[in-house]
């Protein structure tokens, strides 16, 4: 019997090569479909993995005023080391004029026509900037909590030389409100794609069912079993889907070495995630098993 | 070996076959004969359970086919060969790899398969061509390959729908000796045709006559004539027009 089995499961893969054309067809279905499925994985793990770092943290961004001589300045560094006093405070990040304006040119990258702007560092327009993360104190209630926000704002506002202060709401808030756009928009946006998948998987594997009728028609008639005759179409089935998430997985791949830091600058300062070894065996497996059961479906139709 | 019991089946309104009634033991030879639609191949149908019996009982190798289930008629198949007129073979494989078929979906050894199938292709004069594709051969070679994959396995029984349809004489006088040949290892077989002149060279096998899905002829007491028979002929010749000349009656039936 496992002679049987493993010799109908090269029949499978060999059976690849049945109708050329429309096996092509179903594998680029596959890995658009699967590559679909793995971007909103990728902005699922990127979000809560951010979420998560950041839980309980509330962001503020300071500008202060462009073009400092070299006093303001020393007096700016002195005022981020005053800020990490204040109570609650996390961590922080922040940029000079020079460091913005050479993050700016990196930023501008190699495809800009601008790629040096020297031109313009002595008379540099950027502010000094800073993003800090505070955590509100335990006993803030709800209600206190705007109280504290104002309270904090008001002490970077307080401090000489700023021009700005913008907050970013609770990153509790902003978790939840996540966890309800991944519940009723995202989950069921992957469960309908999963289904697209063993849709399209289903409709080949009848195809490739229909092109071998005659074949079919002579084992049944020398007394194959049906799982005899199915089974070369669902392996050549999960062997596609295999295929089609392996090769959407690598384009993944390359496409996050290209972007994950595209969202590196403040206030977002997000890395976009790849996918976690859980989810990279989910997307070769549960394609799989959707190869197998679309082909399943698609042979008892 | 087949029992058959007050058989009948309809496709819708037609009846295509009527209250049939034969048996046959193990190592019997019988010939259907009849004109076309006459209801022969919807018979063999039957019997490898391609149709559903509708009416009446049927049953082959000790399959009883009204209660079968579907899981079942593969057992049936790998004791019930079938050979057709247009030989239903794969032409895109080769002449071997046809004949090891219905070994391989028995899970025989290799070995032992290649074994068979040696000597079954041997017995069949197409040992020199089988590494050919059979969509290569000609018809009568085609139908060689066809007998060869139905005998490999030893069949209990054996149908053969117009095996000799698509041959010449002289290939069809050749396969029927071959079907004598494997008949002598014990298999029982039904072979329908049109052919008087294969039914005079073996005056030894049984035949039954269908005409409208009835059994209108036999030739031993296995098999019952359609009950209503002698009403309905003595009604034809009443209403039909005279005739100048009287019909022949079909060679080897009578009872």
């Amino acid at each position: 019997m496992p002679r049987i089995i493993l010799r109908l499961i090269g029949q499978g893969i060999l059976g690849l090569s049945i109708n050329p054309w429309a096996q092509i067809l179903t594998l680029t279905a596959v890995i658009l479909v699967s590559f679909l499925v793995g971007l909103f994985l990728m902005a699922v793990t990127t979000l809560d993995h951010q979420l998560s770092m950041a839980s309980g943290e509330t962001s503020f961004q300071v500008y202060w005023r462009p073009g400092p001589d070299q006093a303001q300045s020393d007096e700016i560094s002195r005022q981020w080391q005053e800020i990490q006093d204040i109570p609650g405070f996390l961590h922080g990040r922040t940029f000079t004029p020079e460091q913005a304006l050479k993050e700016m040119e990196s930023r501008l990258g190699r495809n800009s026509t601008v790629k040096d702007l020297t031109f313009i560092a002595e008379n540099n327009p950027l502010p000094p900037t800073g993003l800090f993360a505070f955590s509100p104190p335990q006993d803030v209630q709800n209600l206190d909590y705007g109280i504290w926000i104002k309270d904090t704002s008001q002490k970077l506002w307080d401090l000489p030389g700023v021009e700005q202060v913008s907050v970013t709401p609770l990153r509790d808030e902003l978790g939840q409100a996540w966890r309800k756009v991944n519940t009723y928009i995202m989950r069921p946006v992957i469960v309908f794609l999963t289904l697209l998948l063993g849709l399209i998987i289903g409709n080949t594997v009848r195809l490739a069912l229909l092109s071998k009728s005659h074949e079919v028609e002579i084992l049944q008639l020398v007394g194959a079993f049906n799982w005899y005759i199915r089974l070369p179409l669902l392996v050549c089935g999960a062997v596609q889907a295999l295929a089609g998430s392996a090769i959407a997985l690598v384009l993944l791949r390359f496409i996050h070495m290209q972007i994950r830091d595209v969202l590196m600058f403040p206030p977002l300062m997000l890395e976009i995630r790849f996918l976690t070894p859980e989810m990279i065996l989910l997307m070769l497996a549960v394609p799989a098993l959707m190869g197998l059961l679309g082909g399943w479906v698609g042979l008892k139709r | 070996m087949i029992e058959i019991n007050h058989l009948s089946h309809n496709f819708g309104q037609h009846w295509a076959l009527k209250d049939i009634s034969f048996r046959l033991k193990k190592g019997e030879f019988l010939f259907l004969s009849g004109p076309s639609g006459a209801g022969k191949t919807t018979l063999l149908n039957l019997l490898f359970a391609a149709l559903p019996v509708q009416r009446g009982e049927a049953r082959v190798a000790e399959f009883a086919l009204n209660s079968i289930k579907p899981a079942q008629i593969p057992l049936l198949r790998r004791q019930v060969s079938v050979v057709f007129q247009d030989f239903r073979i794969l032409p895109e494989r080769s002449v071997y790899d046809n004949v090891l078929l219905p070994l391989q979906v028995r899970g025989l050894s290799r070995v032992h398969s290649d074994r068979r199938v040696r000597a079954v292709v041997r017995a069949l004069g197409l040992e020199k061509r089988s590494s050919l594709l059979c969509g290569e051969l000609s018809g009568g070679e085609q139908q060689r390959v066809a007998v060869a994959r139905a005998f490999v396995v030893n069949p209990q029984v054996l149908l053969a729908d117009e095996p000799t349809g698509n041959l010449d004489a002289e290939l069809s006088f050749r396969l029927m000796d071959l079907f004598k040949q494997f008949q002598a290892y014990g298999t029982t077989m039904i072979v329908a045709t049109h052919s008087q002149e294969l039914m005079r060279r073996h005056p030894e096998a049984k035949v039954i006559r269908l005409e409208d899905g009835m059994i209108t002829g036999a030739n031993w007491p296995g098999a019952t004539l359609y009950p209503g028979l002698e009403q309905m002929m003595e009604q034809r010749r009443r209403t039909a027009p005279p005739q100048p000349k009287s019909t022949k009656q079909p060679e080897g039936a009578g009872s």
